[in-house]
């Protein structure tokens, strides 16, 4: 749950702040950098399903594992996963990646021509490279995040940005500007703009910016200072093997299910009957025995 | 009869509800992370090389003619406060520049990304929508009506500011002057001109009889259907500058395709020698500390000249390789000095 929390707070901050960095080359005249409906968009389609299936369907250690190291609780009673502290850091993470969404495009974009000499660096096209930056940064990021990965985990990232860059394209296609001129105004800036490798390039670098310090930061993290989850989770394989040990039946095939008594009176029939009954030693829980009926049969077996 | 009623609350027992899907767990072990660092940054490396090797084999050519400063090159600081003014920029070119070569103008300071500026238009007038010819949207005020409460047509802010100046090029070969040929089509977007702008069904064959009561906008010298009255393919709103005009630009400072060098004995390029602009100065910009640049250049694949790309990938290229060494250290000092939980 905390990790839904810091992420979302973490694409918000990342979506929004694009804006900021955008309106001091704009005049501060709030102007939007990404297409209008891109922006209807992201919460609802393109950014929504992998965040809510990590938070439902997450765990970083199996229910198993989760029993055998009561540890794992100190974390959710210390409140040490979602705390001012954390919430700063996704702030922080998302002024990051808000930053390099805007500025890494902004370079690239600012004396250049496109591959055929037309059309050179146009708000339209600036505005679809920061939105699929934008789309493929958040998308891979929560893919980072998620340690837990089922087959919906993967399809809804992959189908987040499938999703994306279909919608895209319908939008931009001529026959909904035929439909409704004023609304859909991004005629043919999808195909025009990636398909000039350049422009990929811009995206990759925007991408590969924001992802790979994290990804650093967290391997230096796990290494030097491990919490109890990742160190559960480092061994995991081990210790899901040594559960497997406990449950598998020992050799010897007596044990808790045989009822026989170990007593072996080869001369006569022996205390078997008395021990094995479980009279003696074992409430049965339908009802209560009356005790002059279980004292009457002691002697019975003794008289032998 | 308590039984009954648990199993009705009960959740279900299959492997979504319970948690039980099966599924990959993934470690960012040392064994991925050290290895894909130093893919990545060699990769990056390589392509930063290339896009810088390429970026730097483009030639640029830039003059910038306000007139503000007093240039050796141009005599176009007469022109700032007169109108139908002609002025030239020499230039000399040392090497040839390899064709095609791209004409292109500049502007600076010049905000097309103001947010009510690109608000600032009709796109059903644009798309030909006879009815909204006679009924502007909103969107464009104050170019909506003119002073005679007629509608413009083009309406809008940004279809009023259409570039106007325009541009000879001559070559100077034994003291005479060749006219370098331009070639105009084709410089907007394909999309554009074919798809998103389209001229109003055709009055009596006439372009002109269509746009019937409406009048030019407030700052332009001719109607919008004599913007290229010798081709008809060119002419109302999908005259190839206007629709070049109307793209919006992303940045303060930015550039429009002019014109392509690329026909006759210019298909090589541009060869060295001396070389004349003729500049018809027609548009003001030094009101608002604007700049007006023309400059020459050619395209690779990756488009113009651009170091930015090129030095950001050789950078963070070397960053990679940098952290996957200093990874590796810290695996190899600190690895795990902990096994127990």
């Amino acid at each position: 749950m905390c990790k839904f929390l810091r992420y979302f707070f973490y694409k918000n901050f990342a979506f929004t702040l694009v804006h900021f960095w955008y309106s001091f080359f704009s005049g501060f005249s709030s102007q939007v950098a990404y297409e209008d409906w891109f922006i209807t968009l992201y919460i609802v389609c393109y950014s929504s399903l992998p965040v809510l299936l990590v938070g439902l369907l997450d765990q970083d250690v199996g229910d198993k594992l989760s029993l055998k190291f009561p540890k794992l609780y100190l974390p959710g009673q210390q409140g040490s996963l979602f705390n001012y502290k954390n919430f700063f850091i996704s702030l922080c993470h998302g002024i990051f990646t808000s930053l390099i969404i805007f500025f890494i495009p902004y370079g690239a974009f600012l004396q250049t021509m496109g591959q055929d000499g037309k059309a050179p660096s146009d708000y339209q096209s600036f505005a679809v490279v920061t939105a699929s930056s934008l789309i493929i940064t958040v998308n891979l990021q929560i893919s980072l995040d998620t340690s837990y990965w089922t087959f919906v985990n993967c399809f809804a990232v992959l189908g987040s940005i499938a999703i994306y860059f279909g919608i895209m394209f319908d939008i931009h296609s001529a026959g909904i500007h035929v439909l409704f001129p004023s609304a859909f105004t991004f005629t043919g800036v999808a195909s025009n703009a990636l398909r000039q490798p350049y422009l990929w390039l811009t995206i990759i670098l925007t991408v590969g910016i924001s992802l790979l310090p994290v990804i650093c930061i967290q391997f230096l993290y796990k290494t030097l200072q491990p919490s109890v989850g990742d160190k559960v989770q480092r061994n995991r394989r081990k210790y899901e093997a040594e559960e497997e040990e406990k449950k598998k039946p020992t050799p010897f095939q007596r044990g808790r299910r045989s009822r026989r008594s170990a007593y072996a009176f080869s001369h006569s029939q022996g205390y078997a009957d008395l021990i094995a009954s479980g009279r003696s030693f074992r409430q049965r829980p339908q009802g209560r025995r009356n005790p002059q009926e279980s004292i009457r049969e002691a002697p019975q077996a003794e008289n032998i | 009869m308590k039984k009954q009623t648990e199993t009705l609350n009960r959740p279900d027992n299959t492997a979504f509800t319970q948690q039980r899907l099966p599924a990959w767990q993934p470690m960012l072990s040392a064994g991925i992370v050290i290895p894909g660092f130093v893919v990545i940054g060699l990769a990056f490396i390589g392509i930063g090389v290339a896009l810088f090797v390429t970026s730097q084999n483009i030639q640029v050519l830039e003059r910038d003619y306000t007139g503000v400063e007093q240039n050796s090159d141009n005599d176009c600081s007469r022109c700032l406060n007169r109108t139908n003014c002609v002025c030239a920029v020499q230039f000399n070119l040392a090497k040839q520049l390899e064709g095609p070569v791209f004409f292109y103008y500049g502007l600076s300071n010049y905000f097309q990304n103001h947010r009510k500026y690109g608000v600032s238009r009709d796109d059903y007038q644009l798309s030909g929508d006879t009815y909204y010819f006679e009924n502007p949207e909103d969107d464009c005020i104050p170019y909506q009506y003119d002073s005679r409460n007629r509608p413009i047509v083009p309406c809008g802010s940004k279809a009023n500011s259409l570039f106007n100046d325009t541009f000879r090029l001559y070559r100077l070969v034994g003291g005479q002057k060749k006219q370098v040929p331009f070639d105009g089509k084709g410089i907007a977007w394909w999309t554009d001109y074919n798809l998103k702008y389209r001229n109003p069904t055709l009055v009596d064959g006439s372009l002109a009889k269509a746009f019937n009561g409406t009048v030019k906008p407030v700052n332009w010298p001719k109607p919008v259907y004599e913007l290229d009255t010798s081709d008809s393919s060119n002419n109302g709103f999908l005259n190839q500058d206007f629709l070049v005009w109307m793209r919006r630009a992303a940045l303060p400072g930015f550039r429009k395709l002019y014109r392509r060098i690329s026909e006759g004995e210019y298909a090589d390029g541009l060869p060295t020698g001396n070389y004349s602009l003729e500049i018809n100065y027609n548009y003001p910009v030094h009101g608002f500390d604007g700049r007006k640049k023309v400059f020459f250049s050619n395209v690779s694949w990756m488009g113009g000249k651009n170091q930015f790309l090129g030095i950001a990938y050789l950078v963070v290229g070397s960053l990679c390789i940098v952290m996957s060494l200093v990874m590796l250290i810290v695996y190899a000092k600190y690895r795990f000095p902990d096994e127990d939980s």
